[in-house]
């Protein structure tokens, strides 16, 4: 029960500054790449401030569980992904045999998110983003289960706590090298960013939040956000030896290494341009899934040698 | 699932899953939608996912909300697809063969009822540490392999099947030439814009003068909505 607790509070604690320092991060990245000066820490509160303090917009006939349930969902989502993650020996918040396939459960339960955040609200440009979402939600988490299941061939479970203890002797992004880099391109769609954000992007105008406003819209970035935090953690702990590390307690080596993998992917949002829908399906298809097969015989060869 | 708390706790987890799950089940049928309708379904199915959880199959509690969140997600693009409602948000009739969905339903009933109350359910309990996905692994690549492969590529087949069915290039030509939308009452006039006053959609041919048509009748079809406003507040309730 002690140890439940202070997971828990660890859990709230990572969640809470992860997310504030994930919109920190994003505006440095943004301004920055487009050469204007660094914004304060204190921008994400303003933001939100401003958000929290308009009113709440309706559209013509929504569906308002639905979309209330899909911003309440996608955030905790988020919270349960990171809840598997462990934060030390034996201290995940979940302590599940399972917990690759819980966050897999987590992954699909996203696209299903979106897409009622787009469909809800009863709007063109949202709905036109949840069906363009599902297009390309569903194909990149086929290549995001393989080399999850590639991670988890050395450590012979699919426990994240066992996986975490077979990264040991090495790590394994220097294992599986194709593993990470793919993986990095699930984010970037389960987050809604840069190349993968064919839910709320600007040329919907916004996508599938094109409609929220107020507390909705505030909710629906706090979430997305967290979902970033979620899985750069889930991430770190699946291929950069989450906790494991010399001198430092395990948890700062986790927070440490997600915090480089969030940077990471905040800086490939805004550096990569994004496709038509129809050739980012043949690249998810014709060579993602591919290089995800072959991750996933390279682990199994290496595991049978 | 000793960790979640005593045998009350797991009982009421349980009773509450269930209720949750007939709950969903029988909104299935009530609502309007088809999206809705899919992820009703959706959440009966991971209600009984947790069910699993709490009867120590992890694995399968777990796959189950993972593959009903994409199956679910899947069946409801595609059937908003092959449907004529562009978005599955507006109101439509879900039901039909209402004497035939009556008998199935009461046959399902009574049969899972009467399997239910006949079968000799085993009273052995799992010790703390059992291995279970170890025994569903083996069990799933041993004995039941023929069973599961075969579902598996009977499930292939299908996936195949309806890629073809849905893809627009096929064996004869794109699939949607000469294609019109279905009326929006029973043997009306196709939806969708009017190309020509009249009806007339003989086979009188000619793509260039189609055009032509649709040109000249655009102010008359944007008259329409003007019209037709005392309909609006019907549509909407």
């Amino acid at each position: 029960m002690m140890i439940f607790v202070l997971a828990f509070g660890m859990l709230i604690l990572f969640l809470t500054f992860g997310i504030w320092f994930a919109a920190v991060l994003d505006g440095v990245f943004s301004r920055r790449l487009s050469g204007q000066s660094a914004v304060g820490l204190l921008a994400p509160f303003h933001a939100a401030a401003v958000y929290l303090t308009q009113q709440r917009l309706r559209t013509e006939a929504p569906d308002q569980l639905n979309w209330f349930l899909s911003i309440a969902g996608y955030l905790s989502v988020a919270a349960i992904g990171l809840a598997v993650v462990p934060f030390g020996p034996d201290l995940a918040v979940i302590g599940l045999d399972t917990s690759v396939v819980f966050w897999g459960a987590c992954e699909s339960l996203i696209v299903v998110l979106i897409f009622l955040h787009g469909w809800s609200p009863n709007a063109p440009l949202s709905l036109i983003g949840a069906y363009r979402y599902v297009a390309i939600g569903l194909p990149i988490m086929l290549p995001s289960m393989f080399v999850l299941i590639a991670a988890a061939i050395p450590a012979q479970s699919l426990d994240l706590r066992e996986i975490v203890a077979s990264q040991e002797t090495m790590w394994n992004v220097i294992r599986q090298p194709l593993g990470l880099p793919l993986f990095l391109l699930l984010g970037l769609s389960l987050t809604l960013r840069g190349p993968f954000d064919y839910a709320d992007s600007e040329d919907l105008a916004g996508g599938t939040s094109a409609e929220d406003s107020g507390a909705n819209r505030a909710g629906w970035q706090v979430a997305r956000l967290a979902m970033l935090v979620g899985f750069s953690a889930v991430a770190s702990t699946a291929f950069l030896g989450g906790y494991l590390g010399p001198v430092l307690p395990g948890f700062v080596w986790l927070v440490l290494k997600t915090l480089v993998v969030m940077a990471t992917v905040i800086w490939l949002s805004h550096l990569l341009a994004r496709m038509p829908v129809a050739r980012m399906l043949g690249l998810i298809w014709k060579i993602l899934l591919p290089i995800s097969f072959l991750d996933l015989l390279w682990a199994g060869l290496v595991a049978l040698a | 699932m000793g960790r979640i708390g005593g045998t009350g706790m797991t009982d009421l987890i349980f009773y509450a899953l269930s209720a949750l799950a007939i709950w969903s089940g029988w909104r299935v049928f009530r609502v309007d939608s088809m999206i809705r309708a899919t992820f009703a379904l959706m959440v009966s199915f991971i209600s009984v996912g947790g069910i699993a959880v709490l009867m120590s199959a992890d694995y399968i509690g777990v796959a189950t909300v993972f593959m009903m969140a994409v199956e679910m997600m899947v069946m409801g693009l595609f059937m908003v697809m092959f449907m004529m409602n562009p978005a599955g948000l507006n109101p439509m009739q879900m039901v039909h063969q209402y004497k035939f969905s009556i008998g199935a339903g009461i046959m399902g009933f009574v049969g899972l009822t009467t399997a239910v109350l006949l079968t000799n359910f085993p009273d052995n309990p799992l010790p703390e540490n059992r291995d279970t996905l170890r025994d569903l692994g083996i069990e799933l690549l041993g004995g039941s392999m023929l069973i599961f492969e075969t579902a598996g590529v009977t499930l292939l087949a299908t996936m195949v099947g309806a890629v073809a069915l849905s893809s627009r290039r096929g064996r004869f030509g794109d699939s949607d030439v000469g294609a019109a939308p279905p009326g929006l009452h029973p043997g009306g006039e196709p939806a969708g814009r009017k190309v020509e006053k009249g009806g007339g959609h003989g086979g009188h041919g000619g793509h260039g003068g189609h055009q032509m048509m649709a040109e000249k009748t655009k102010p008359n079809s944007n008259d329409d909505p003007h019209e037709g406003h005392g309909n609006m507040p019907e549509m909407e309730a």
